[in-house]
């Protein structure tokens, strides 16, 4: 038996002359979230639509759950679960209708959708048709339909792209409770902020090759420079001084820096995923 | 870690079935289609019911003229079997015998002034004039074919009939005396109307899988694009089959050959779908849609139109797919024929198909795998 759920190596693809994902490698272990950051055109999508079992890849291989793509790719698409960034749901249909055809392409006759309506809020209006949704109640269908076959690998294609904060949050709960049951889930997004939230690992992708790869944690140690600021009241003015903590002289002058009448707040500062992204590729995530 | 073992695989039937229910569902939900259809299919119910059933294969001329009842009783010896289906009504005056051309009455198609000096000149073989007196709506052949009459009923009269004699040799399927009602004319073209209706509504609803992206979340479960493509040529021809039959009982076309109407129909549906499989495919949102659907319907309508009028189709009609398709249906319903006179039009029909399905289906298959 495996022990990776995911497990991917000199994975390519192209467009004709653009070499849209090259030489990827990576794995994904079960219950691990591993966050897909990058910006538009990144080979995100590319990725995960190999996967998928959507296109074929030049090169490289492709196992999931033991299971290699494209040969066994009906047997691997029966045990993995989409969410698209396209709300791609049938609008005549309500919640309840659209589950059900979904459950009977995966062999589920009678399904009962309650308890998946219930744990995303939609219980309510389960039978309203999905053209009266919101595009939060929209997403959060999308997930539902994702686990309606009990995944035990799920990809996610920006699942909080564009939602208030409470559908956000509520994605991202069924999300982590998923991890937890032991899915592996793919989560591509530009949104770094949620990478960082939720991703166990990280993956930065750029131009279709694999920039950095590791716990968010791990790569802000690496690339990131951890920092005091402290802004304090000197006469009429406001003096503000940044003390990287790295530096071996750096607590004797914080302990300087606080010292002095008027000071007025101190904050710590750690780099971003989006600071690093940009420090290894040189360019911003939203591109 | 522990993976749980290969789930067993969902049967193709399951599959297709499921995504056919889908689609029918939603069509159903549709208001848009389902009121064509529906609208459709009364409409041309009761177009057909108000259509006459028989025809009239009399013309009414009106006359006028000096001892005109005693030229007529003439007139109608001299054409002998010329004059069979020509009816002729006398007036009393010019002026009535023009009202009455003008205004259609007692079915007057056309006039003949004949000058009130006919019989002494045309017996003295004195040049005379008799004036046609027509309507512009009124044909050009039936124009000629009253100067024909008059010339040899005065020649008649003169005593100087015509000397030649004439017999006909028909070439082909001699429909003489098999005159087809309007009402039956149209059989074939409602039927296919209805083919054509459920082409634009399986159109539609492709297009929107397409544009909506929905065939993508299909195509990533354990269903395959074939899948997806067997159970939209099912549906389509499902949901244009069946609105057929409905169309073909609610005008009583089945009493003669039902099988072979049914075959020509189902034939019909396949064809119409795969059609409809390329529109959709091109189809961007509803406007496309329908440009791409009349693309096809248009030209598939003109063989059921070149029925209403005489004379044999010409040869890039026959060439249109949906030929055989109105052929088989006029001959069976109006004519009576069989099989046997059935199977080379269904058979271009069949290939037509083939053809069909080739172009849909690959643009399709190709249309789904590049979304």
């Amino acid at each position: 038996m495996p022990d990776n759920a995911i497990e991917v190596r000199d994975l390519s693809y192209a467009y004709g002359d653009i070499k849209a994902v090259d030489s990827v490698t990576f794995d994904v272990a079960p219950g691990e979230i591993l966050g897909f950051l990058g910006p538009n055109g990144a080979g995100k999508s590319t990725t995960i639509k190999m996967l998928t079992g959507q296109l074929r890849p030049d090169s490289g291989t492709i196992t999931v759950l033991g299971m290699s793509m494209p040969g066994q790719t009906l047997d691997i698409q029966a045990r993995i679960g989409v969410c698209f960034e396209e709300k791609n749901l049938y609008e005549n249909m309500s919640a309840r209708e659209n589950l059900d055809f979904f459950a009977r392409l995966y062999g589920i006759k009678g399904l009962d959708a309650d308890p998946l309506l219930r744990r995303v809020g939609l219980i309510d209006r389960a039978d309203d048709r999905v053209a009266n949704y919101s595009k939060g109640m929209r997403q959060r269908l999308m997930i539902t339909r994702a686990m309606i076959n009990e995944p035990e690998v799920m990809f996610l294609d920006e699942p909080t792209d564009g939602l208030d904060p409470v559908s956000s949050q509520a994605v991202r709960n069924v999300i982590k409770a998923e991890a937890e049951r032991g899915v592996a889930v793919i989560l591509t997004t530009h949104d770094m902020h949620e990478a960082d939230q939720l991703s166990d690992r990280v993956a930065f992708i750029n131009e279709g090759l694999i920039e950095a790869l590791d716990t968010a944690e791990n790569l802000k140690l690496e690339y990131g420079q951890r920092s005091v600021r402290i802004r304090s009241r000197d006469g009429g003015a406001v003096k503000e001084r940044v003390i990287a903590l790295d530096d071996p002289d750096s607590s004797d002058r914080i302990r300087a820096a606080v010292a002095v009448e008027g000071l007025m707040t101190i904050h710590t500062e750690e780099a971003t995923l989006e600071d690093i992204f940009i420090k290894l590729t040189g360019r911003g995530l939203e591109a | 870690m522990t993976l749980p073992s290969p789930r067993p695989r969902v049967s193709r039937s399951t599959i297709v079935s499921a995504i056919v229910r889908k689609d029918f569902q939603a069509f159903y939900r549709d208001r848009f289609y389902l009121w064509v259809s529906v609208i459709g299919l009364v409409a041309y119910v009761a177009i057909f019911w108000l259509l006459p059933s028989t025809v009239d294969e009399s013309i009414t001329i009106g006359a006028t003229g000096a001892g005109i009842e005693q030229l007529l009783e003439q007139a109608a010896s001299a054409a002998g079997a010329e004059s069979e289906g020509l009816n002729v009504v006398a007036f009393d005056s010019r002026e009535n015998l023009i009202t009455a051309v003008e205004e259609g009455d007692l079915d007057v198609a056309l006039g003949l002034a004949f000058p009130d000096d006919f019989f002494a000149a045309v017996a003295a073989g004195q040049p005379t004039t008799v004036t046609v007196i027509a309507t512009s709506g009124v044909p050009d052949e039936l124009r000629t074919a009253m100067d024909s009459f008059v010339r040899e009923v005065a020649f008649a009269i003169g005593g100087n009939p015509l000397p030649v004699d004439y017999q006909e040799e028909i070439l082909g399927v001699d429909r003489l005396g098999d005159q087809v009602s309007l009402r039956e004319k149209l059989r074939p073209m409602l039927a296919f109307l209805v083919l054509l209706i459920e082409m634009l509504s399986l159109a539609g609803i492709v297009a929107a899988e397409m544009q909506t992206r929905t065939v993508t979340a299909v195509i990533t479960t354990p269903a395959r694009v074939s899948d997806f493509l067997a159970a939209k040529i099912i549906f389509g021809t499902l949901l244009a089959f069946g609105q057929t039959v409905i169309l073909l009982v609610a005008i009583r076309s089945l009493s003669n050959q039902p099988v072979l109407l049914l075959t020509t129909m189902l034939l019909g549906a396949l064809m119409v779908t795969a059609f409809a499989l390329i529109a959709g495919a091109f189809g961007r949102d509803f406007i496309t849609v329908i440009f791409w659907s009349m693309l096809f319907m248009i030209p598939m309508l003109i063989p059921a139109f070149g029925l209403l009028f005489p004379g044999s189709a010409s040869l890039w009609i026959r060439a249109i797919p949906s030929y055989g398709l109105v052929e088989t249906i006029t001959g069976t319903t109006a004519y009576g024929e069989g099989w046997a006179e059935a199977l080379p039009n269904l058979g271009l029909v069949a290939a037509w198909t083939v053809v069909a399905y080739i172009v849909g289906l690959g643009i399709l298959r190709r249309k789904v795998q590049t979304l």
